[in-house]
């Protein structure tokens, strides 16, 4: 099938151009991975969001930048990696072959007893195998680099408040981090876990609830057999099932019964009508306004920012006084003032007290590291490169003259690279991605929840028969030796 | 059953250049030449003996098989010198030799530095800075080295100065004493005249002549040169029965064709006049291609 002597003498006369191109690769996808912070992802977010021209040109990839994953598929595998491998592949495909018919070097491995076939076929694993390779060392040293910069990847992470918190508990990590309720029972535990965070500790109360309140659903869901996200768009399906009841209420200590009450009560909330949940924002943003005007910052920043409100005693006065989130015939005729202002303050507080978890658990998710993502981003990558090395290849064997193979070899690929780029800029040009081989391999769906398999499988094939075509035409064509 | 036999290739690139309907057959041990001017279609066949080209018509068969079909097999038995010298990227001339010699499975190195030696070559130089000649030299030792029983080379001696030609010639001599069978193209008669048995002349993609060298130098139409005393003695000589090839009246010269069974008679007609010198003309293969064009 191959000649080992001819793939030695190949690798011996181009690893170099290997090695500059997969170090170069390798340290700027690491350096993507190091300097990823998500705080300062979610802030420059935050920062984007309020300038509505920016925003609309970033489109979609914006919601992909809010994890390691999402922002290493936008930054690495969707410019700097695809660009830099498509060049490595055209200057190797042309070397392999055309530049030595061009050259007439290659008279001298045709005149040995190896055949033509062998020769060429040689010739495309050593450019298949570089390829390959190139993403495997890109890959080992991403997931090192993850390992040194984030931790967590090998053996289980535990977020800085579980440490704080089981060392004040002195109980076992694991136990802690399987059982939040341990902290939550514990004043000092509940102390020591917000400092860790660095936030409130009513804003980590909140937090820990939340995630209690995640886990039950999951625990409902996999007694129920079905996906997490199901359970929690519609939770009657915990309700209506005693046994995810149970294994739900369990995960938050509680008894199935209180439990059960309390689901009544969170699906009679949700079931307001959506006018409802409207006006609920609006008298929220008009709370905010109101703060804005008090601390004299714009309200755009505020709503980033709403820590702020709870330390200005003033501000969260004349918030809540302006959201007035409970409404007025709620209290009996005759309530003290004094009492409305007070509950309207609670109302508002835990608002912002939800909002401010929120955040938490969105930073949690944002170091939330997939290996088994990671390793199909390379993979869709390495398909990619593998069907486009296929076409440069293909020229290569077919064009006897360097130029006229770099031609179609390099401008090929090339143009599915600016087609690809313009079809993400405006959705005037979006259909140019119907154009271009580079759509195949969309990062975000890899990192979303899209479908990638069947374009990573027409990759595939593509390349094989792309590779196939190159050797069979260079088996059959005139040699000008 | 020659060893080499070429049946009727053609091989058309237009405007009357490739190969037409060439056909040819060298014997095993025998040395071949192949003249032509450029462009004539040296290159073409000999492109087409190594199995880079495939014929439009025709067929080559080298040792029995097929030279486009059995390409690699026939490798075996074939040392190539390219007519255009480009080595793969190696750094040293060294280097090249070792890595040729590993793709054709040689591990005895000893013909290869007895070749480098006999050329004086220093292989140990830089690959790509190497002189024309050097790179020539090199090639001719990667297509020696492995001691193939066929040579193919394709102008083997460009770039060579005459001294490295003649120890060129030299080890071919050698290697035609082992027996080896050679075929090589030239734009030069008088090289092809001193080292091959055969030579065939192609012009425009067609084979013209095919001649032995050995005829040529013991060609028995000899032509001779005369210069007469006076014009009186040169005009009285042309009124002799012989063959003349020219009559130069101004320099009272004439070239005469004389079989060698005329020789006796020439010599004692020449008895009675007064010539100031004689000289042999030397037949030669150019001589008679020459005829041809």
């Amino acid at each position: 099938m191959f000649s080992k002597t001819i793939f030695k003498q190949t690798l011996r006369s181009n690893w170099k151009l290997w090695v500059v191109f997969t170090a170069i690769m390798a340290a700027m996808s690491a350096l993507v991975i190091a300097v990823y912070d998500p705080k300062m992802i979610q802030g420059m977010m935050d920062m984007v969001k309020d300038m509505p021209g920016i925003a609309d040109m970033m489109g979609d990839r914006m919601d992909g930048m809010t994890s390691l994953l999402g922002m290493l598929g936008q930054s690495f595998y969707g410019m700097q990696g695809v660009i830099l491998a498509l060049i490595f592949v055209i200057m190797t495909a042309n070397t392999l072959v055309a530049s030595q018919v061009d050259r007439g070097s290659m008279a001298y491995l045709l005149s040995t007893p190896i055949k033509r076939t062998k020769v060429v076929r040689t010739q495309a694993m050593y450019l298949i195998t570089s390829v390959f390779a190139m993403f495997l060392v890109i890959t080992i040293v991403g997931l090192s680099t993850v390992q040194l910069a984030h931790h967590g990847l090998w053996g289980p992470d535990y977020s800085k408040d579980v440490k704080a918190a089981s060392d004040v508990l002195n109980l076992d990590r694991d136990a802690v981090a399987d059982d939040l309720t341990l902290i939550l029972n514990n004043e000092a535990a509940v102390k020591a876990g917000a400092e860790a965070r660095g936030i409130q500790e009513d804003v980590y109360t909140v937090y820990l609830n939340q995630k209690l309140q995640t886990k039950a659903y999951e625990a409902a869901a996999e007694v129920l057999g079905i996906d997490a996200d199901a359970v929690t768009k519609d939770l009657s399906l915990i309700k209506n099932n005693e046994r995810a009841l149970t294994a739900a209420a369990k995960v938050l200590g509680l008894e199935p019964a209180v439990y059960g009450a309390t689901l009544e009560q969170t699906i009679a909330q949700s079931s307001l009508s959506g006018n409802a949940a409207q006006e609920m924002q609006a008298k929220f943003m008009a709370g905010i306004t109101a703060a804005a005007e008090v601390l004299n910052v714009g309200a755009g920043d505020l709503a980033t920012s709403m820590g702020k409100i709870k330390d200005n005693p003033k501000a969260l006065t004349a918030a809540s006084e302006a959201a007035a989130l409970v409404p007025a015939q709620m209290f009996p005729e005759g309530t003290p003032a004094g009492v409305i202002a007070e509950q309207n303050e609670a109302a508002f507080l835990a608002v912002i007290n939800g909002q401010l978890a929120n955040d938490e658990i969105s930073l949690d998710k944002g170091v939330d590291f997939s290996v088994k993502d990671y390793l199909l981003l390379n993979l869709g990558a390495f398909l990619l490169m593998f069907a486009i090395a296929g076409i440069s290849f293909l020229f290569s064997c077919v064009f006897n003259l360097s130029k006229n193979s770099l031609m179609l070899g390099a401008g090929i690929p090339v143009a599915f690279f600016i087609f690809q780029i313009m079809s993400q800029v405006g959705s005037s040009l979006e259909n140019f991605k119907y154009l271009s081989l580079n759509t195949l391999f969309d990062p975000g769906t890899i990192t979303g929840n899209g479908t990638f398999w069947p374009q990573f499988a027409i990759l595939a094939v593509l390349g094989v028969v792309l590779y196939t075509l190159g050797i069979t035409v260079f088996k059959k064509k005139d040699l000008p030796l | 059953m020659p060893l080499i036999e070429i049946s009727n290739i053609t091989k058309d690139y237009k405007e009357g250049r490739g190969n037409f309907d060439v056909s040819l057959s060298i014997e095993k041990g025998e040395v071949f030449g192949f003249v032509g001017t450029n462009g004539a279609g040296k290159t073409t066949l000999i492109r087409q003996m190594m199995g880079f080209l495939k014929p439009d018509s025709g067929n080559i068969k080298i040792g029995g098989l097929d030279a486009w079909n059995d390409a690699a097999e026939i490798k075996k038995r074939i040392g190539y010198i390219p007519g255009e010298i480009a080595f793969p990227d190696a750094p040293t001339g060294t280097e090249f030799l070792r890595r040729q010699a590993e793709l054709l499975g040689l591990t005895d190195m000893s013909y290869a530095d007895y070749i480098t030696k006999k050329l004086q070559l220093d292989p140990t130089a830089n690959l790509k800075r190497m002189s024309k000649g050097m790179k020539q030299k090199t090639a001719i030792v990667a297509a020696f080295m492995a001691d193939s029983e066929i040579l193919i080379m394709d102008e083997p001696t460009t770039g060579l100065d005459p001294l490295m030609r003649a120890e060129f010639v030299d080890i071919l001599n050698d290697e035609k004493k082992k027996g080896k069978t050679m075929f090589m193209s030239s734009h030069m008669f008088e090289e092809v005249e001193d080292t091959c048995d055969k030579v065939a002349l192609i012009k425009d993609g067609k084979i013209i002549a095919v001649k032995s060298t050995l005829e040529i130098k013991h060609n028995q139409d000899k032509v001779y040169k005369l210069e007469f005393a006076s014009v009186d003695e040169y005009l009285r000589f042309t009124g002799e029965s012989f063959d003349f090839a020219e009559q130069r009246e101004a320099q009272n010269q004439v070239l005469v064709n004389i079989h060698d069974t005329e020789i006796d008679r020439f010599l004692s007609v020449l008895k009675g006049y007064k010539i100031k010198f004689i000289t042999e003309i030397k037949y030669s293969l150019e001589k008679y291609f020459k005829t041809f064009y």
